[in-house]
């Protein structure tokens, strides 16, 4: 939440003392424009480790003297504190593609447990990594940090006005580029591979897809919202659900190695829906 | 914390999940729900991997021959989650009796677990019915 009058009222003097460097010393970057914490450039400091359920939200283990329930505890398990204090999870939301590769969609959902990369522990790509787990930002550069069930990944976003680079490679996670809309952070990413899918059921993109995203923090919540850009196979852009997620303590950890062996013993395509 | 794995375990309570946020096959997929079978051993290594933990059982028949069984259980994040970590699945090397699914695709000795039980009586129940 904005504190305006406390707000205008420090603002003169979170300057001066940012530009004499005296902001940090004096804790003036924590307090200045609002009661958000902010860098001595003034923008909203989004550092912090970011929990967004994870998509495990629904598990409710039951803990008995020594003895632990995970999955299948019935229906009495209490929600954990932080999924109580999160918004319930987005409606699911799909792409609207063009009429001509809606076929192609189509196999590809329906061939999801063999096409579908992430099964392969593959990238996720974005936006389908979903919100940063966590976030380290410094004055003209922010880095996003995930902690995926494919592995631990990493985004660094220039915000020192320089434009995307011309010599990288298409990569699953693209090329980000970010800059300040008031309190809010816009990321630009593009030059991405073809290799990730957007979402699951063959929703598949081209190498001129583009995402935007935009990151808004208050002292406790991070609100994160995409949208993707792929002209040449989506009748429109796609605008993701808002996803909220809650400040936390719990550090991310070194990502466990994903060596999918489940896939070579399936006998058949059966998933389960997916509540994003 | 914040290793995405979605899935919707409430309707069928026996789901897996393996990719990242939205990725999903089904339990019901690899192991045949009619086929419970309940096996009695030595857990002799765990694998702490991802999108499923590993827990490898040492079985021995009754002339003694040891059969290793490959117990596929759930992503670690939700053990993790759980509070439960791969030395609290290893246990203190007693016996442990393991409740599983078979594979539907007739490999041997593969099972989804269900429930592990350890001999002073504690358990971790990781599928449901």
């Amino acid at each position: 939440m904005r504190s305006t009058t406390k707000g205008f009222g420090l603002a003169p003097a979170a300057i001066l003392c940012s530009v004499l460097g005296l902001g940090p010393a004096l804790g003036w970057a924590q307090q200045s424009g609002s009661d958000l914490p902010r860098l001595a450039d003034g923008h909203p400091d989004l550092s912090g480790t970011w929990d967004n359920g994870s998509g495990i939200d629904f598990v409710r283990p039951q803990q008995v003297g020594e003895s632990v329930c995970v999955v299948g505890c019935g229906p009495s398990a209490a929600p954990p504190p932080q999924a109580a204090n999160r918004a319930p999870p987005p409606r699911p939301s799909r792409p609207e593609y063009r009429p001509e590769v809606a076929a192609r969609v189509a196999d590809l959902a329906a061939r999801q447990v063999a096409e579908d990369p992430v099964l392969r522990c593959m990238a996720p790509g974005v936006p389908r990594i979903g919100p940063p787990d966590k976030i380290v930002q410094r004055v003209g550069e922010v880095v996003f940090l995930y902690d995926d069930v494919s592995g631990n990944f990493f985004r660094i976003v220039p915000t020192d006005g320089r434009p995307h680079p011309t010599d990288t490679e298409p990569s699953y996670l693209g090329d980000a580029v970010g800059h300040w809309e008031g309190d809010s952070l816009v990321v630009e990413t593009r030059n991405f591979n073809a290799e990730t899918w957007l979402t699951d059921d063959g929703a598949f993109h081209t190498q001129d897809l583009r995402v935007v995203e935009r990151l808004r923090r208050t002292a406790e919540t991070l609100e994160w919202n995409a949208t993707v850009h792929d002209a040449a196979v989506l009748a429109a852009p796609w605008e993701l659900a808002p996803r909220i997620a809650q400040r936390t303590e719990l550090e991310i950890v070194e990502a466990p190695p994903c060596i999918d062996r489940s896939l070579d013993h399936m006998v058949d395509d059966s998933h389960h829906t997916n509540p994003r | 914390m914040a290793v995405k794995v979605f899935a919707s375990l409430a309707a069928v309570g026996l789901l897996a999940i393996a990719g990242s946020a939205g990725a999903h096959h089904s339990v019901a997929g690899q192991f045949d729900m009619a086929k419970r079978t309940t096996i009695t051993g030595t857990i002799s290594k765990i694998d702490w991997i991802n999108p499923h933990v590993y827990i490898h059982l040492d079985v021995p028949d009754e002339q003694g021959n040891v059969t290793t069984w490959r117990l596929e259980s759930l992503p670690t994040a939700m053990l993790r989650k759980a509070g439960l970590t791969s030395a609290m699945l290893k246990g203190d090397g007693g016996k442990v009796t393991v409740d599983g699914l078979l594979a539907r695709d007739g490999t041997e000795s593969l099972a989804w677990l269900l429930k592990i039980t350890y001999e002073d009586g504690h358990f971790y129940q990781l599928g449901g019915e």
